[in-house]
């Protein structure tokens, strides 16, 4: 389980990378068509126009690092991580957080700055409860010895 | 001790699990719509505050597949169309995609008002099976062309006939709706102008069919500007459709007017300038150009990458304006054909986006009054019926709202009341933040889809069904047939 604890986290973390990649990628595809004469709009965009597909791929990957949050919080209520479930419940949060300003981002894109700054601090909690979890090890119970 | 506190953590931490997961499990469960499903069973009844009819599947109830011209009237037009599957050269790129013809888009059908127009459709390679819809045409329920709602795909080999009447002049559009997300956008489409009976007096006349292609712009399948010939002081009118998913924008480097709007002649247009027109998704303009006495050629620009170059010569592209013009108040006012007032069907259309299930796959989905698909609203309508839908738009994106089968009039946007030409559409460019009333009369029995056709979109459940009272479906999603509408 704390394996498990572990390697969520740790992919969260890594999802939060790939995020920063896909979109790093996409806006440099687009520049690119743009400067070989090619037209962005809505309708090139939604028909394969270089970079669309990286749109694409981070809004699917937002919901699985949400998929991901959800399943670090069920495994941490059977991992014995102390305050693993705490840690948990911040990733679950940030996670959510994080995808709401990507919704709101579109209406309000001024947001679209909070929604970067989110992204690093996803990564951080992250991160911080994978590394939480390998430092502390699990409360264990005495065997009384004059049981023997 | 020990041990029952071990057990008693145990039994908690199954707990929280389980108040996690059940809703998720609930949420996933209800999503599912099974391997073949009928629309007519599909998401709630909306009676818009109507009188509720007895939900009629029985005997007395008319199928859509009656809904139709009689067959013993004899066409005045005739066209066969054979739909492949094959790549296409576009700007000298192969990009995979589908043929009517031979060519994408297909042949150009052209009627006059009054005559029967008779469409052999014929499959010869499309793997997942073809259907034609009429976009904007409001053809008998039977000939809308939707699988697994008004008839089921035209298989590989398989044939359909569609035969409808031409009775609306102006420019309308045909295109696939199995699979239409992938079907229309690969170019299984083309253009449909029903010409008055007189013709345009004096003239150019074109059609101007902008799509793109794995990302590159054409009109009429062509890979950039469409050069028209044109003589010094001709009317020219220049029928732009936008077969894309996303709304575009088209200008001129002078004056034009907008003649027509979904195929609705605008009443008393004015001189366009320093603006642009948007063409929502599905949507047509009719723009008129008087060409300069002069002899220069005049460029339309259909979007900012493909532009129609009228009479000789290769004008600079002049800049995007700033603003497009206003439908809400271009155009002079004049009496509707009908009194919104007296609507006795007021049905709300309202966009969002949440986290949740649709099919059993999660994610960030459309909602429909805060409903997921297949949980959306089957507005119910009785022959007759004049009905209000209040559409409004708080998803983040654009939609480009389309109801088939019927043209609504405008009523007001964000609360203010039209004040221009009345302004008709098929399909809506609902943007982010935007809410508009539209009213439409009930006069065409059937079951009609109320979608975003933003054809990707629709896939992901963006669809609702006009359903009139007494009329059922035969047809189902899915299943043997493989009925695939989006």
């Amino acid at each position: 389980m704390r394996t498990a604890y572990r390697v969520l986290a740790l992919a969260i973390a890594a999802l939060v990378v790939i995020q920063a990649a896909v979109i790093g990628y996409g806006m440099f595809a687009q520049l690119n068509w743009i400067d070989h004469g090619g037209t962005l709009d809505k309708s090139a965009l939604e028909s394969s126009a270089p970079g669309a597909a990286a749109f694409l791929l981070h809004g699917l990957n937002g919901g699985i690092a949400l998929l991901l949050s959800l399943a670090l919080l069920i495994i941490s209520f059977f991992a014995k991580i102390a305050q693993g479930v705490r840690w948990a419940v911040i990733v679950l949060i940030a996670t959510v957080v994080q995808v709401a300003l990507g919704m709101l981002s579109h209406t309000l894109t001024a947001v679209g700055a909070l929604h970067w700054a989110v992204a690093l601090v996803l990564f951080g909690v992250a991160v911080g409860a994978a590394t939480h979890a390998r430092k502390l090890a699990p409360v264990k119970e005495r065997v009384p010895t004059d049981v023997a | 001790m020990p041990r029952s506190s071990t057990r008693l953590r145990l039994i908690v931490a199954i707990l929280a699990a389980v108040a996690v997961l059940a809703p998720l499990a609930w949420l996933w469960q209800s999503s599912l719509v099974g391997k073949s499903y009928s629309v007519m069973g599909m998401g709630y009844l909306d009676y818009g505050g109507g009188p509720v009819a007895e939900h009629d599947h029985g005997s007395t109830a008319r199928s859509v597949a009656d809904l139709k011209v009689e067959d013993s009237r004899k066409a005045d037009v005739r066209v066969d169309l054979v739909a492949e599957q094959q790549n296409l050269n576009i700007g000298g790129r192969s990009v995979p995609g589908y043929t009517l013809n031979g060519t994408s888009p297909g042949p150009t059908i052209t009627a006059r008002p009054g005559q029967l127009v008779e469409v052999h459709l014929r499959n010869a390679s499309v793997k997942a099976g073809i259907a034609m819809h009429w976009h904007g045409y409001d053809v008998p329920a039977a000939m809308d062309g939707v699988a697994g709602v008004t008839q089921d795909e035209v298989p590989v080999g398989g044939e359909f006939t569609y035969r409808f009447v031409a009775d609306q002049i102006g420019t309308y559009w045909y295109h696939s709706h199995q699979v239409s997300h992938e079907q229309v956008i690969g170019g299984l489409f083309g253009s449909l102008v029903v010409l008055p009976k007189t013709g345009h007096s004096d003239g150019v006349d074109v059609v101007a069919a902008a799509h793109t292609y794995s990302g590159m712009k054409t009109i009429n399948g062509v890979a950039g500007d469409l050069k028209v010939p044109a003589k010094p002081g001709q009317q020219v009118r220049l029928r732009v459709i936008n077969t894309d998913n996303g709304p575009i924008e088209s200008w001129a480097d002078m004056p034009f007017r907008v003649l027509a709007i979904d195929g609705y002649a605008v009443n008393g247009p004015t001189d366009v300038t320093d603006h642009s027109v948007t063409i929502t998704a599905g949507g047509r303009v009719d723009l008129g150009v008087r060409m300069p006495t002069d002899g220069r050629a005049v460029r339309v620009q259909v979007s900012k990458g493909t532009a129609v170059i009228l009479g000789t010569g290769d004008p600079a592209v002049p800049p995007q304006p700033a603003a497009a013009v206003d439908f809400l108040s271009y155009g002079s006012q004049t009496a509707l054909p009908f009194d919104p007032a007296k609507a006795n069907r007021r049905f709300d259309y309202s966009i969002g986006r949440r986290p949740g299930f649709v099919r059993g796959v999660p994610g960030l989905w459309w909602s429909i009054n805060g409903h997921l698909y297949p949980h959306v609203p089957m507005y119910v309508v009785r022959d007759g019926d004049i009905v209000i839908m209040h559409i409004d738009n708080h998803s983040g994106q654009v939609h480009p709202m389309h109801l088939h089968g019927h043209h609504a009039v405008v009523l007001a946007r964000n609360g203010v009341a039209a004040t221009g030409s009345p302004w008709w559409i098929d399909s809506l460019n609902v943007l982010d933040g935007e809410s508009y009333d539209i009213a439409f009369v009930a006069t065409n029995p059937g079951i009609w889809l109320d979608h975003c056709h933003h054809l990707k979109h629709a896939e992901q459940g963006m669809v609702a069904h006009l359903m009139y009272e007494g009329i059922t479906t035969p047809y189902r999603i899915g299943g043997t047939a493989g009925n695939q509408p989006e």
